[in-house]
């Protein structure tokens, strides 16, 4: 099939740096069929033509399909933030798939060449390039910055408001947040008091202790006797409502409201 | 040498068949398209859709006896469609499938899983939507971005002519020193550091001639020899072959006669007399 092969490829090889850069590729990549005869066509003298294939040398068997198999992680390094992965100058090990496609088509990475690796040492020991303190901040800020936390206190003792109060509910509805990283607005809330009963204020909740998000709130009160206790209203953060101190109304308007996708209404 | 002797003799009084480059519009194309033709059709590609095996030698479990180990490729199918794409090396396989032992084999085809995506190339700033297979991803991730990849793989593997024009342009690109970062002095540089290597394996005439088909090739030698050739009418020429001729018979009109047609110092109104089709003419 080949004959002039020997010849081909020594004159390429000697005068070309084809065949011999192969020193970045480490091993034969397939992502395809690879099949094999099932019976092996007769052996042909040393130095002629191998010998003309008959119809049961085209019978073959499947070795394996590598399009089904799971292919490898790439490295790639961030030239940029990018949401939930890292600060630039990062070096990540991604899907093939995703990094091609999301990363390093539209330019928000590179590859983890030894050029590259030697150009983007210095970024990531800039501490003054790094944006945020973790690759999940940012979603975290986004996430926390939509809802609106329900913050249920006792309708029959008296009580201050305090971190932990918060803590609690954000517990129930599914953040661990910390006593230290929540920080109440000065003026203190006090009750039991039916007239901030649905009102809303804010909290501030600290990440990593460098990033900083408001948290809309809104008070609820609650009682251990059945018959005191006030209805609960399904989807309550969608019925306007004041704030408990007008000082909170700046603060307020600036954050988005919780918006329910599958209600409806009608 | 002795082998030589001996092949030479083995191809006494054996009628040698005209090659491609040896008769037609083929024999007058340059060596350097013959170079590539070679790297194209005539070195074996790698092996996509087998395993060879390696070694000289190997020797029977059972028997010990020792057979020599002949990796015989199968024969792949490549569609015209193929060259408009990127399949990374990849092919069509016919043949048959032997599904029981007591079934008859049926025939079947293997075909590449394609799908569009894009690719990006460096040199030339573009981005290019095409077809291509996992297997190219795979290997422009694998050599660190498409012109890498482009570039360092020879003409048999890169098989489509899409690649292979892609593969003139980017080296025509590199050879210009990257007209596209005109106002970036500091990205030129950095792509020829990056990419220059590649430059040294060719030469200018080479990149001129790479990646093109036969036919392709042909056409554009006829068109290149026709543009050579000055068009001269027949008549201006044959009427400097009879002043000639009149000279050399010393005929005293002709001597005052100039070779050229429009410096005649014949009368002009003689002489638009036997133009029949001039344009000027006067009643």
């Amino acid at each position: 099939m080949w004959k002039t092969v020997p010849f081909v490829t020594k004159s390429i090889s000697s005068s070309s740096i084809l065949l011999a850069a192969s020193s970045l590729i480490q091993q034969q990549i397939r992502t395809t069929y690879i099949l094999k005869r099932k019976f092996p066509p007769q052996l042909h003298k040393k130095g002629s033509p191998p010998k003309k294939l008959r119809s049961r040398h085209y019978i073959y068997d499947l070795v394996e399909d590598t399009n089904t198999k799971k292919q490898e992680d790439i490295d790639v390094i961030l030239t940029t933030f990018v949401e939930g992965l890292g600060n630039s100058g990062e070096k990540i090990k991604v899907k093939p798939q995703f990094a091609y496609n999301s990363l390093l088509l539209p330019g928000l990475a590179v590859y983890a060449c030894p050029e590259n690796l030697e150009k983007y040492k210095d970024t990531l020991c800039n501490k003054e390039s790094v944006e945020y303190s973790s690759p999940n901040a940012l979603p975290t800020i986004k996430t926390l910055s939509r809802i609106t936390l329900s913050v249920v206190m006792n309708k029959d003792h008296p009580w201050v408001l305090k971190p932990w109060h918060v803590k609690t509910s954000f517990r129930k509805s599914g953040y661990v947040v910390p006593d230290d990283a929540i920080t109440l607005p000065e003026k203190p809330i006090t009750g039991p008091d039916m007239g901030l009963e649905n009102k809303e204020f804010y909290v501030t909740v600290t990440i990593n202790n460098k990033e900083k998000v408001n948290v809309r709130c809104r008070l609820h009160h609650w009682s251990t006797d059945i018959i005191d206790r006030i209805p609960y209203t399904p989807y309550f953060w969608e019925e306007d409502t004041e704030p408990i101190y007008p000082e909170f109304k700046e603060v307020l308007e600036t954050l988005p409201k919780k918006v329910t996708k599958s209600v409806n209404k009608n | 040498m002795a082998s030589n002797a001996v092949q030479s003799v083995k191809k006494l009084g054996v009628f040698e068949r005209k090659g491609l480059f040896d008769k037609g519009v083929g024999a007058l194309l340059p060596e350097a398209y013959k170079k590539f033709y070679k790297e194209w059709k005539l070195t074996e590609p790698t092996a996509v859709h087998y395993i060879p095996e390696v070694g000289k030698w190997k020797r029977d479990d059972l028997t010990g006896e020792a057979v020599p180990i002949q990796n015989i490729p199968l024969p792949l199918l490549y569609p015209k469609e193929h060259n408009r794409q990127l399949w990374g090396g990849e092919a069509v396989i016919q043949g048959f499938q032997l599904r029981d032992k007591h079934r008859r084999r049926v025939p079947h085809f293997w075909f590449p899983v394609l799908k569009r995506s894009v690719v990006y190339s460096e040199v030339l700033n573009k981005f290019f939507s095409v077809i291509v297979t996992d297997r190219t991803i795979q290997l422009i991730n694998a050599n660190y971005g498409f012109d890498h990849y482009i570039l360092k793989t020879p003409a048999c593997d890169l098989k489509s002519l899409l690649a292979l024009g892609l593969k003139r342009k980017i080296l025509k690109e590199l050879e210009a020193g990257c007209p596209s970062y005109k106002d970036d002095p500091v990205i030129q540089s950095q792509l020829a550091e990056k990419y220059n290597k590649y430059l040294e394996a060719y030469t200018s005439d080479e990149i001129d001639w790479y990646g093109f088909s036969f036919t392709e090739a042909c056409n554009r030698i006829k068109k290149q020899m026709e543009e050579g050739q000055q068009k001269i009418a027949f008549k201006h020429m044959y009427r400097a072959e009879l002043i000639d001729k009149l000279r050399a018979a010393k005929l005293e009109e002709a001597m005052g006669q100039s070779l050229k047609s429009n410096e005649s110092g014949l009368d002009p109104t003689w002489l638009r007399k036997m133009i029949p089709f001039s344009k000027k003419k006067e009643t």
